[in-house]
């Protein structure tokens, strides 16, 4: 086994995180969560009563009356996410380890370059404890001179003093008992029809065989984990070098900047200096960090306090101000200022690196083409800011039986669905759609819609959502006085005539 | 000093004014230039000034409600290569029937502007943006001179079609638009009547061309007709027997 790594690993295992991130309040009744409909969470009263882990959810409500949430990964690693933020005051090496079989999870953290700054061991741990208090979370820590080994050893809940050395770390993993290893399912069940109980029976293995024995039986995943639970140096005679870089723990950034006025501001046009300002900030703190950005708050602030805020986005993400700018005005354009206003604040808090915008490599034929689809993003994120989101829209056929139902309705950047069944391609079919299909009044036994109308062409019966909202309708193409065709039908469920459509 | 010729500076403004591209002249060659799409109707093509719809300036078709636009549009829009936006249109485009005639619905774009201020505002952006067409169906206010010209001067910039669809009323107003013309739907077919046409002098009442319905939009024969039909084929000669009978005999 190695002995030059200095790391020292402290593991902060949330056993309750799936309850605690959905409903933080402390709660007494019995409450299981769920995961496609097994028990992979009970509390204490529900555990009391009986309910075990991977038991089915009718079986833990019969035993117990629980009440039975649904998992909810993206909010555990919310919760994950903001624990990171915190404990990035402590060390700038901080990992997530979420279990692949269990519910289990939580933050793995390497403390030994900061253990100067807050006097050893038990200050950080303490300080660490503080923080965590202040959640609703229950924690359990684990302290080992591997990520592993430190995750393991926080099931074991060792008292943490400071004081600890690297054999002391071997002989607690040695203790503990192999069904630990529960992210290896396969490999533990192996290992246990052999006769291997603890953690200890396979250290001693390796000592007597090496490795490789259980590489060979248990697969190289198993054996490279073994290997950095009891930190054992493989095959590389300067094993220093080929030590796993500590990921750095990047945190949460955002562009935010500020102006004050020397007096308030009555008119947007006053503000335009600002604007143009802050903007060019946003612009070179995007350029620098090879960003981009969808969106950009405004909040306005006067000398009461009071507070207005304005959200203006793009369609395309832009890493220039000048676009962004042109939102803003067309924003402002149409609002008066809700007060007077002393200070202006830019906030853009979403953005994403540049690399991922897509390049066209044909030269010669997309480079003018470039120009232009660029200037229609342009004249695209105008109109979108003007009318809103849902005002400029693409069309899409949907397959369906209705005709209402057979289109929808697409933004921009999405690829419309033109396959027409075989069976419509003939049809008749009107070019234009009323929004909802029109009651025709029936005047001297002749049906009338702005005028007389002549059923002329048809019919063509469309029948279809017979789960649903069943639909059996008779079309015709029929002439109004005026000259006008228009698309009726008769509903056979009703027996009314409706006009739904105008051919011109 | 400068005040001894007021006249001169007022000259020069009138040349410089004669000198713009979208000073209409009467019979004036200087339009002779311009580019124009075909609009696939031949009886059409030989009314317009250079045998087709003029681009990057504004077309202006009044017609009582919805007519036949897309009748009369359908075949000039396949040619166009660019988006083909829809502005304020009266009713949703039915995606089945585009299809059907063959638009790349990709390329056609919507967008809602009820609102006159937002309409001119959003007119006046596409047009510019250069996109292929730009049809637009004006708001339930009427558009003013000044907003048409503007209108004009946006679609001046970019080199697509621009064609604004207005009401019936809009005909008896003046418009700066360089083509207006007059559509409506007759028994047999979709009448244009072409009452201005920049560059064009017009010595006669204008004449209006007929474009005929599509088959399919026809009505099947009544039956009257059918029987019609079936009596005026001549019948054959010899008459066909449908059935024989062979006496059974007796034993």
């Amino acid at each position: 086994m190695r002995s030059t790594s200095t790391h020292l690993w402290l593991a902060i295992r949330l056993p309750d995180l799936p309850l605690t991130a959905i409903k933080p309040d402390v709660m007494t009744t019995p409450v299981v969560i769920a995961d496609k409909k097994r028990v992979v969470f009970a509390n204490q009263s529900a555990q009391h009563a009986g309910v075990k882990l991977d038991m089915d959810i009718t079986t833990a409500q019969l035993l117990s009356g629980c009440e039975i949430l649904e998992r909810d990964p993206p909010q555990e690693q919310q919760a994950l996410h903001q624990l990171s933020e915190q404990f990035y005051h402590f060390t700038p090496y901080i990992d997530r380890y979420c279990s692949p079989t269990r519910a289990q999870s939580g933050l793995l953290l390497e403390i030994s370059s900061c253990l100067q700054l807050f006097s050893g061991v038990a200050g950080i741990v303490h300080r660490i404890t503080e923080c965590l208090n202040q959640t609703p979370h229950e924690f359990l820590f684990g302290l080992a001179h591997s990520a592993k080994a430190a995750w393991l050893l926080s099931f074991a809940e060792h008292a943490i003093t400071g004081e600890e050395t690297r054999p002391e770390f071997l002989q607690r993993l040695n203790a503990l008992p192999i069904d630990v290893l529960f992210d290896f399912p396969a490999a533990r069940d192996s290992l246990t029809r052999m006769g291997f109980f603890t953690l200890g029976d396979i250290a001693r293995q390796i000592t007597h065989k090496s490795l490789r024995s259980f590489k060979k039986r248990l697969g190289q995943e198993f054996a490279d984990a073994l290997a950095e639970l009891f930190d054992i140096d493989q095959d590389f005679s300067q094993s220093a070098l080929f030590d796993k870089p500590r990921d750095i723990y990047r945190p949460d950034e955002w562009f935010e900047e500020a102006i004050h006025f020397e007096y308030p501001i009555t008119l947007v046009d006053q503000l335009k200096p600002a604007f143009e300002n802050l903007l060019n900030s946003l612009g070179n703190y995007l350029r620098k960090r090879q960003q981009q950005c969808h969106t950009i708050e405004w909040h306005m602030t006067d000398i009461y306090r009071r507070q207005a805020h304005m959200t203006v986005s793009s369609d395309l993400p832009q890493s220039q101000w000048q676009l962004l700018y042109d939102l803003t005005l067309i924003q402002f354009e149409n609002k008066e200022l809700p007060f007077e206003v002393d200070a202006i604040r830019l906030l853009c808090q979403d953005t994403l690196p540049i690399q991922s915008r897509n390049q066209i490599l044909d030269l010669d034929q997309s480079r003018r083409r470039k120009v232009s689809s660029s200037d229609f993003a342009v004249t695209i994120a105008k109109l979108k800011a003007r009318l809103g989101d849902a005002a400029v829209y693409k069309l899409s056929y949907h397959d369906s039986r209705v005709p209402e139902l057979t289109q929808v309705f697409l933004a921009l950047a999405e690829k419309s669905c033109q396959a027409l069944p075989d069976m419509y391609k003939h049809s008749l079919r009107p070019s234009w759609l009323l929004k909802n299909p029109e009651l025709i009044e029936e005047r001297h036994q002749r049906l009338y819609w702005q005028g007389y109308l002549a059923p002329l062409v048809g019919p063509e019966r469309i029948i279809g959502d017979w789960w649903r909202e069943p639909v059996a309708r008779d079309y015709y193409l029929a002439k109004r006085q005026d000259n006008v065709s228009l698309w009726i039908f008769f509903n056979l469920y009703d027996k009314q005539w409706y006009v739904q459509g105008v051919f011109s | 000093m400068h005040d001894a010729a007021p006249d001169k500076p007022a000259t020069a403004s009138l040349e410089q004014l004669l000198l713009r591209d979208d000073m209409w002249l009467g019979h004036s060659q200087r339009f002779t230039g311009r580019t124009t799409l075909a609009t696939g109707h031949a009886l059409l093509d030989e009314q317009l000034l250079h045998q087709g719809w003029p681009l990057g300036t504004l077309i202006e078709v009044c017609q009582p409600g919805m007519q036949g636009e897309w009748l009369l549009l359908t075949p000039a829009l396949l040619q166009v290569t660019g988006l083909i936006v829809l502005l304020n249109p009266p009713a949703i485009p039915f995606a089945q029937a585009f299809i059907q005639a063959g638009f790349d619905l990709d390329r056609l774009l919507v967008v809602d502007a009820a609102e006159k201020k937002h309409f001119i505002g959003c007119f006046t952006e596409l047009a510019r943006a250069s996109v292929g067409a730009v049809l637009a169906w004006q708001p339930r206010e009427n558009i003013s001179y000044t907003e048409l010209r503007k209108c004009l001067l946006s679609a001046s910039d970019g080199t697509g079609l621009c064609v604004m669809f207005r009401p019936s009323a809009a005909q008896q107003q003046s418009s700066p638009a360089r083509l207006r013309l007059f559509a409506r739907l007759l028994t047999d077919g979709l009448e244009i009547t072409l009452f201005k046409q920049t560059g064009y002098l017009q010595k006669q009442q204008p004449h209006p061309v007929l474009l005929p319905l599509p088959d399919h939009w026809k009505p099947a024969q009544a039956y009257a007709a059918l029987d019609e039909k079936t009596a005026a084929t001549p019948p054959d000669t010899a008459p066909q027997r449908l059935a024989s009978v062979t006496p059974l005999r007796g034993q």
